[in-house]
């Protein structure tokens, strides 16, 4: 079972900035060639102030988040079972996006291969003023590396 | 080149996105999105390492299918603003894996110069298996008159469109006219949009168990699928 207290751990806040290469590279690891993200000017054209990230891409956003420490157990095998993402706005070339990850849920539930433990995080983005940019909530299967029984 | 763009009043409830077949994944597709993700976990990458753990190959990240399906909004909503996109992981995509993305509109609205849409989305492999299901909130303009006000600085085109959820519409068939009074009541319902009409074949199946599950000699039997690659 994972640890309740971890609810409400939180990581501090990573600066992420978001580089047009970064933005091009992961709309071609995708294979989605929308010259929204990689032409500056048909980006302008389209009524965007500049070149747009596709809308999974602060999955590429690095938190300064250490799973373990958050979750307060070493992790044998996680498994990501959701995923959502709520967005205030498009996130642009040039952004500065502070991100932090918090535990906002922890549970055990049983399925039919058994218990399992159940953890919900919550990647938020905020860009330099403190306005919200982006959130991104996780579940994640957790199996922990002992048992603590 | 000229951006086309999606209007409110062009969409209607049980439209069905254009399917987004996207070209087999490779290895390379995967190192490449390991690369732009900053995600290297070896199940994605090493094969021997995800031999050694008992799985027949390397396996795709689930956020390069949650990719695809967001290709497949934002190819169809051009302009639209997502609000929200939710996804649920149903079943593993491995290399040699075709996977064709669908969606469906099941809902419209539009209050305070605000215009919203809600579709259902889902992704299946060659063999026409759900491995991914999802939903999304677009926002959009109202139309082409309503964007230009609202870029010249002036208020939006206000047009009260109740919620015209396809569940509602599938329980009871055709209140065209619907009336404006029930607005709230057509809102109190949102909750049971969408879910009605959801794509077939989804097989629960315990996140837990595919991944532990070692899958012996699957992989082999997987490459040649001897069935001809349904498609609709």
């Amino acid at each position: 079972m994972l640890d309740k207290n971890a609810v409400g751990r939180s990581s501090p806040p990573t600066l992420n900035e978001v580089e047009k290469g970064a933005i091009r590279r992961f709309a071609e690891a995708i294979g989605d060639y929308n010259p929204i993200y990689y032409d500056e000017e048909f980006a302008r054209a389209s009524g965007y102030p500049t070149v747009v990230a596709p809308p999974t891409f602060p999955a590429s956003f690095h938190s300064s988040a250490d799973l373990r420490e958050l979750l307060g157990v070493g992790i044998k095998s996680l498994l990501h079972a959701e995923q959502v993402f709520e967005y205030e706005r498009p996130i642009f070339a040039g952004d500065r996006i502070m991100v932090s990850t918090k535990v906002v849920e922890v549970l055990e539930k049983t399925g039919p291969a058994g218990k399992m433990d159940v953890a919900v995080l919550d990647d938020e983005g905020r860009d330099e003023e403190g306005k919200r940019v982006f959130r991104a909530r996780r579940t994640l299967v957790v199996r922990a590396t002992k048992e603590v029984a | 080149m000229s951006a086309r763009k999606l209007y409110f009043e062009a969409i209607r409830v049980g439209d069905e996105l254009p399917a987004l077949a996207k070209a087999p994944i490779d290895r390379v597709q995967l190192a490449r999105y390991a690369g732009a993700s900053g995600d290297f976990n070896p199940i994605h990458v090493d094969e021997a390492y995800a031999k050694s753990i008992g799985m027949p190959s390397v396996y795709a990240p689930g956020m390069l299918v949650v990719g695809f399906l967001g290709q497949l909004v934002s190819d169809w909503s051009r302009g639209a603003q997502l609000r929200r996109y939710g996804v649920r992981f149903i079943k593993m995509v491995w290399p040699g894996d075709t996977v064709v993305c669908k969606g469906r509109v099941t809902d419209k609205w539009g209050e305070n110069g605000r215009y919203f849409s809600e579709l259902d989305l889902w992704a299946e492999n060659q063999r026409g298996e759900l491995v991914l299901k999802g939903q999304t909130l677009i926002q959009m303009f109202y139309s082409l008159e309503d964007e230009n006000r609202q870029r010249a600085g002036q208020a939006p085109l206000i047009v009260a469109v109740p919620r015209q959820s396809l569940a509602a519409q599938v329980a009871a068939p055709p209140v065209e006219a619907a009336p404006r009074a029930s607005e709230s009541a057509a809102s109190a319902k949102k909750p049971a949009s969408g879910s009605k009409k959801a794509p077939p074949r989804e097989r629960s199946r315990s996140p837990m168990k595919a991944a532990s599950r070692p899958k012996p000699k699957k992989a082999v039997a997987r490459k040649p699928a001897p069935k001809k690659a349904k498609r609709k």
